[in-house]
């Protein structure tokens, strides 16, 4: 399972407030939290200013990498934030996201292409968002067919399957998991990824549901997360699944992890 | 009497409240009383969300048999008792927004607080605004928007219909919009949630 750290975003109060007073400790220390809690990347979200997302994004990213040599993951919808912010990254990050909408395909993928990136790619269109998984798998074929023309391969695009709210719609669990098995044994070489804290929104007692998604969605096939890496309990509904999965060879992982209190 | 259908409503009885809707019509209880009852229900649920106790699946449980009540009682309503409605709204999800289920929500949460809602959908463009509140004379507007890419597409709505002359309030929500995208927006208000935009409309009309 690869983890993407969600929690330089700026749309979070607390970064917003740290981007806007400069306040550097406060974001290099997420930074190395995230990196010494196992993250592969490091989503990088500059959040709300209007007008000032090309800027703090490059902000962010500078001061990220002064205290660790983990790749980003540039969340952004914003091509011309992208453009800039890419100029200032050590290492190819990740682009967050590209869609099925034709403004992300023509504008985001490019750069994508461009850079040799690896790219989330969300299961929608400039359209409602899709409530079932057939029109869903139709959306990422175009989507697919636009990347391997692009020339990015395969295993360089993360599917995201849209996990909604189950608040609103108690359908969105399965949807999404049905979504994942569907793409994955036609393509095969492509990742599944997921925002993984959204399937929550508007219940009590998120983190618990966070969890049982993951492990549900794992056993579709999900093979990386946007999600709080510091969440040990997360953590530890991972490893296990991993080792429930058959991923865990030898148990080595879980034993480890074991022996390090992970499970205390 | 109706203690018991707001009882069955706020307990998220949905087939209990639906009986005693049938039988406090059978016993000749009237048809306005019943829907009083429903209204103080939703009242309760509303607060009880705003503070954190009623979650948003139990909004629309308790939407879902206000207007399966409502359905049950209309054909016993004498034709000029049926309940006015408080105000118009026009409400939708700006230009290059796709986002519809905080706007459903809200629209939802207005209309069975007693407001007209006239819902332009998502990827709404400011004439379409502005062509909407002419046509129904609303006096209240709502922006819903969950991208930061809606904000100044939000902007170019107030615009719109300040530019326009129309003598109406906006109110704007979704996503992580807070009192500086409000005055970015140069909006009247923002609304955190369904019942901040039900509580914005009521004050703006006086109830």
């Amino acid at each position: 399972m690869k983890i993407i750290g969600e929690k330089i975003n700026g749309t979070r109060k607390k970064v917003a407030e740290a981007i806007a007073d400069r306040n550097v400790e406060y974001i290099q220390n997420l930074a190395v939290k995230q990196v010494e809690a196992g993250s592969t990347w490091l989503d990088v979200n500059a959040g709300t200013h209007p007008g000032r997302e090309p800027e703090d994004l490059i902000w962010l990213i500078e001061n990220i990498q002064a205290v660790t040599d983990t790749p980003l993951c540039l969340d952004s919808a914003n091509p011309e934030a992208l453009r800039l912010a890419i100029q200032k990254v050590n290492k190819t990050p990740m682009i967050n996201s590209i869609s099925g909408e034709p403004d992300r395909l023509e504008k985001i993928l490019p750069i994508v292409a461009e850079h040799g990136c690896e790219v989330i790619a969300l299961a929608m269109d400039e359209t409602k968002i899709a409530e079932t998984y057939e029109k869903r798998v139709e959306i990422i074929e175009k989507v697919i067919k636009a990347t391997r023309a692009a020339g990015v391969p395969d295993e360089k695009v993360y599917v995201d399957p849209l996990a909604m709210t189950v608040a609103t719609s108690n359908q969105s669990g399965v949807v999404a998991c049905e979504t994942i098995r569907a793409l994955k044994s036609k393509y095969t070489e492509a990742h599944f990824s997921i925002g993984l804290s959204n399937i929550s929104f508007g219940l009590p007692a998120r983190k618990q549901i966070n969890r049982t998604f993951l492990i549900l969605a794992m056993q579709a096939g999900l093979d990386c997360a946007i999600l709080d890496p510091l969440d040990q309990d997360l953590q530890a509904a991972i490893l296990t699944s991993e080792l429930l999965l058959g991923l865990d060879e030898n148990c080595l992982n879980y034993l480890k992890a074991s022996r390090k209190g992970l499970f205390e | 009497m109706s203690k018991k259908i707001i009882d069955a409503i706020i307990e998220m009885r949905e087939e209990d409240a639906l009986k005693t809707t049938r039988e406090l019509l059978n016993s000749g209880t009237p048809p306005l009383e019943i829907l009083n009852a429903c209204r103080e229900a939703m009242d309760v649920i509303g607060k009880r969300f705003e503070c954190g106790e009623s979650y948003i699946p139990e909004l629309i449980l308790a939407g879902e048999m206000l207007n399966q009540i409502t359905d049950i009682v209309k054909p016993h309503l004498e034709k000029d008792a049926k309940a006015e409605k408080l105000g118009k709204v026009v409400m939708g999800t700006v230009e290059g927004d796709i986002h519809d289920i905080a706007k459903d929500i809200v629209v939802f949460m207005l209309d069975i607080n007693g407001f007209e809602v006239t819902d332009l959908g998502v990827d709404a463009p400011p004439a379409k605004f502005v062509e909407a509140v002419k046509k129904t004379g609303a006096k209240i507007v709502g922006l819903s928007g969950f991208l930061t890419l809606a904000y100044d597409p939000m902007k170019e709505t107030v615009a719109a219909l300040r530019n326009a002359g129309l003598d109406v309030k906006i109110m704007i929500g979704g996503g992580q919009i807070d009192e500086q995208i409000r005055e970015y927006t140069q909006a009247d208000a923002y609304g955190k949630d369904a019942m901040a935009a039900v509580n914005l409309a009521k004050q703006w009309i006086g109830v």
